[in-house]
């Protein structure tokens, strides 16, 4: 990977972040405020509010990589901005990575909001924060890479039909399996959580945090399933994705 | 060196029907022309400018830019070219100085040359005064020509522009021709699909027209007017019986009362101008356009 391509990186992120920053402050809020809605039910309902900021976490950088995956291609698309950018010398690697890092500048503040609560209130430990970190990047990487996928084989299909499918697919990620509940809430299905790249972060998270009894083979377990899963679905998309038309 | 060339292009759609866009098309564009292909809807206008363009592969035949093959040195061309595609729209977001600002980038300019770029390019599109306006608050030529200056910073040798001033009022197609005529003077290489004939013939060094996926015709816009049968048109306003003209005996076009009456020479044209002037009928006479050569090759017909 040469120079230019990681430029372009920062170039395409800028682009798709800035301009939407400077010009609507509020939507760095969005996202925040459709990741917390599930804390407000879990502070009526009694239910541990650190376990809903990591999950809020984790469902905000799920939301972002789904939705910047399918729908920022399919409006660009649309926008013949796509054609333009295929014509310059530009990687289809940069352009990707651009696309799918700008909505995490534009989450970053909202991700720090829930992960300084979370701190203050015991559910994050500042020893825990490193492999929160990578826990979140390969969460995003991985639903960002399906995200990749799925507008790679809909190709024909409508921007608001991608719309759909982006909101829908976020939201089923972050709120169906044990992102913002233990896992242990499942009972004998709690191995389900493994399967999501979303609770699979979250457990990990709260594994070293101390707030869930993982053995040490099963935290290794988890790594490689979410490493392997993030692999695989990058290795198909690139693959399967055509930067010309055939 | 030509700046595109293309040898035996063809370029078949396999869909739920298989359809031959292209068939074994030959154009070579010249440094520093203006180029046009002229052509109805669906003609192959845009495959063709989407092949040399690198966004779409080819089925059979071959194409070059500056001599880069446009298949196997992709990366090659796109350091060459610029593109405006059709109907592009913009990001509302987006002020015409950030679209200059960030394609500039990412054609590999340094910040340090961006700003002064991106100036002269403004000023070209008369947009310098707007340069800060969201994209959402511009019209329609506005942002058109926003997207035009985002190309023009690029500096390259070659400006691909598919239908660029497609549902731009009379005054925007103007500005946008005006530019389009400078760059070629700054000695840039201009590909241009229009299916308006008067842009064809106002902007064209040299233009193509295709048909059904053929080049039907090749040649500078006088070239391909001459290959109309007829040389002078004349428009007669009235019953052209009074004329002793019948619609079969001549090549003759009617709209509503109005007729166009094709003729070989300009003599024939005065003479039945003076006639239908006696008559008390409204008369003119011009020479042949290049519509009325397009539609003479093209048969009248569009798919």
């Amino acid at each position: 990977m040469n120079l230019k391509v990681l430029k372009d990186v920062l170039v395409i992120t800028a682009l798709k972040s800035i301009p939407d920053l400077k010009r609507q402050p509020l939507m760095i809020f969005l996202i925040g405020l459709i990741s917390s809605l599930p804390l407000y039910f879990i502070v009526v309902f009694g239910g541990q509010v650190s376990y809903g900021l990591i999950g809020a976490m984790v469902s905000t950088v799920s939301f972002i990589g789904m939705s910047a995956a399918i729908q920022d291609i399919s409006w660009d698309r649309y926008v013949k901005i796509r054609e333009m950018i295929i014509a310059m010398p530009v990687h289809p690697i940069s352009y990707a990575m651009g696309i799918a890092l700008a909505p995490l500048v534009l989450s970053a503040p909202s991700l720090i909001f829930f992960g300084a609560i979370a701190m203050l209130l015991g559910g994050l430990t500042l020893a825990s924060l490193f492999w929160a970190a990578i826990a979140l990047i390969l969460c995003w990487a991985t639903v960002s890479s399906i995200g990749f996928l799925i507008s790679t084989y809909l190709i024909k299909a409508s921007p608001y039909t991608l719309n759909s499918i982006a909101n829908i697919l976020g939201i089923a990620l972050g709120f169906i399996p044990p992102v913002y509940y233990p896992e242990e809430m499942l009972g004998s299905f709690s191995w389900i959580s493994a399967i999501f790249p979303t609770s699979n972060a979250a457990s990990l998270i709260r594994a070293y945090s101390g707030s869930l009894d993982l053995p040490f083979e099963m935290v290794i377990a988890r790594w490689l399933i979410l490493i392997v899963t993030m692999v695989v679905f990058a290795f198909i998309t690139a693959a399967k994705a055509r930067w010309r038309e055939p | 060196m030509e700046a595109v060339k293309s040898i035996n292009l063809v370029k078949v759609y396999h869909s739920k029907e298989t359809v031959e866009a292209l068939k074994s098309v030959n154009i070579s564009i010249g440094k520093g022309e203006l180029f046009t292909l002229l052509g109805p809807n669906g003609a192959g206008k845009t495959t063709f400018l989407r092949i040399i363009s690198t966004q779409l592969l080819l089925t059979e035949g071959e194409a070059y830019v500056f001599g880069y093959n446009v298949t196997t040195q992709p990366e090659e061309v796109r350091k060459h070219i610029a593109v405006v595609p059709q109907d592009v729209a913009t990001y509302g977001n987006f002020t015409p100085w950030e679209y200059c600002y960030y394609f500039s980038l990412l054609r590999g300019i340094s910040k340090r040359r961006v700003a002064e770029k991106a100036e002269k390019a403004l000023k070209a599109v008369e947009l310098w005064d707007l340069r800060n306006r969201p994209c959402a608050t511009l019209s329609g030529g506005e942002k058109r020509r926003a997207i035009i200056a985002s190309v023009l910073v690029s500096d390259v040798e070659v400006l691909m522009l598919d239908e660029p001033t497609s549902g731009l009022d009379a005054i925007a197609r103007r500005n946008v021709w005006a530019v389009l005529r400078d760059m070629v003077e700054q000695g840039k290489t201009i590909v241009l699909t229009t299916h308006i004939m008067e842009e064809a013939e106002m902007v064209s060094d040299r233009l193509a027209i295709i048909h059904k996926g053929m080049v039907v015709a090749e040649g500078t816009p006088d070239q391909i007017k001459g290959l109309a049968k007829e040389r002078f048109r004349v428009v007669v306003e009235g019953n052209l019986e009074n004329l002793g003209l019948t619609e079969n005996n001549n090549h003759t076009v009617k709209f509503g009362s109005k007729h166009i009456i094709y003729v070989k020479n300009e003599d024939e044209a005065i003479e039945l101008v003076g006639k239908a002037l006696k008559k008390g009928l409204k008369a003119e006479t011009a020479p042949v356009t290049l519509e009325d050569a397009f539609v003479g090759l093209v048969g009248g017909e569009t798919d």
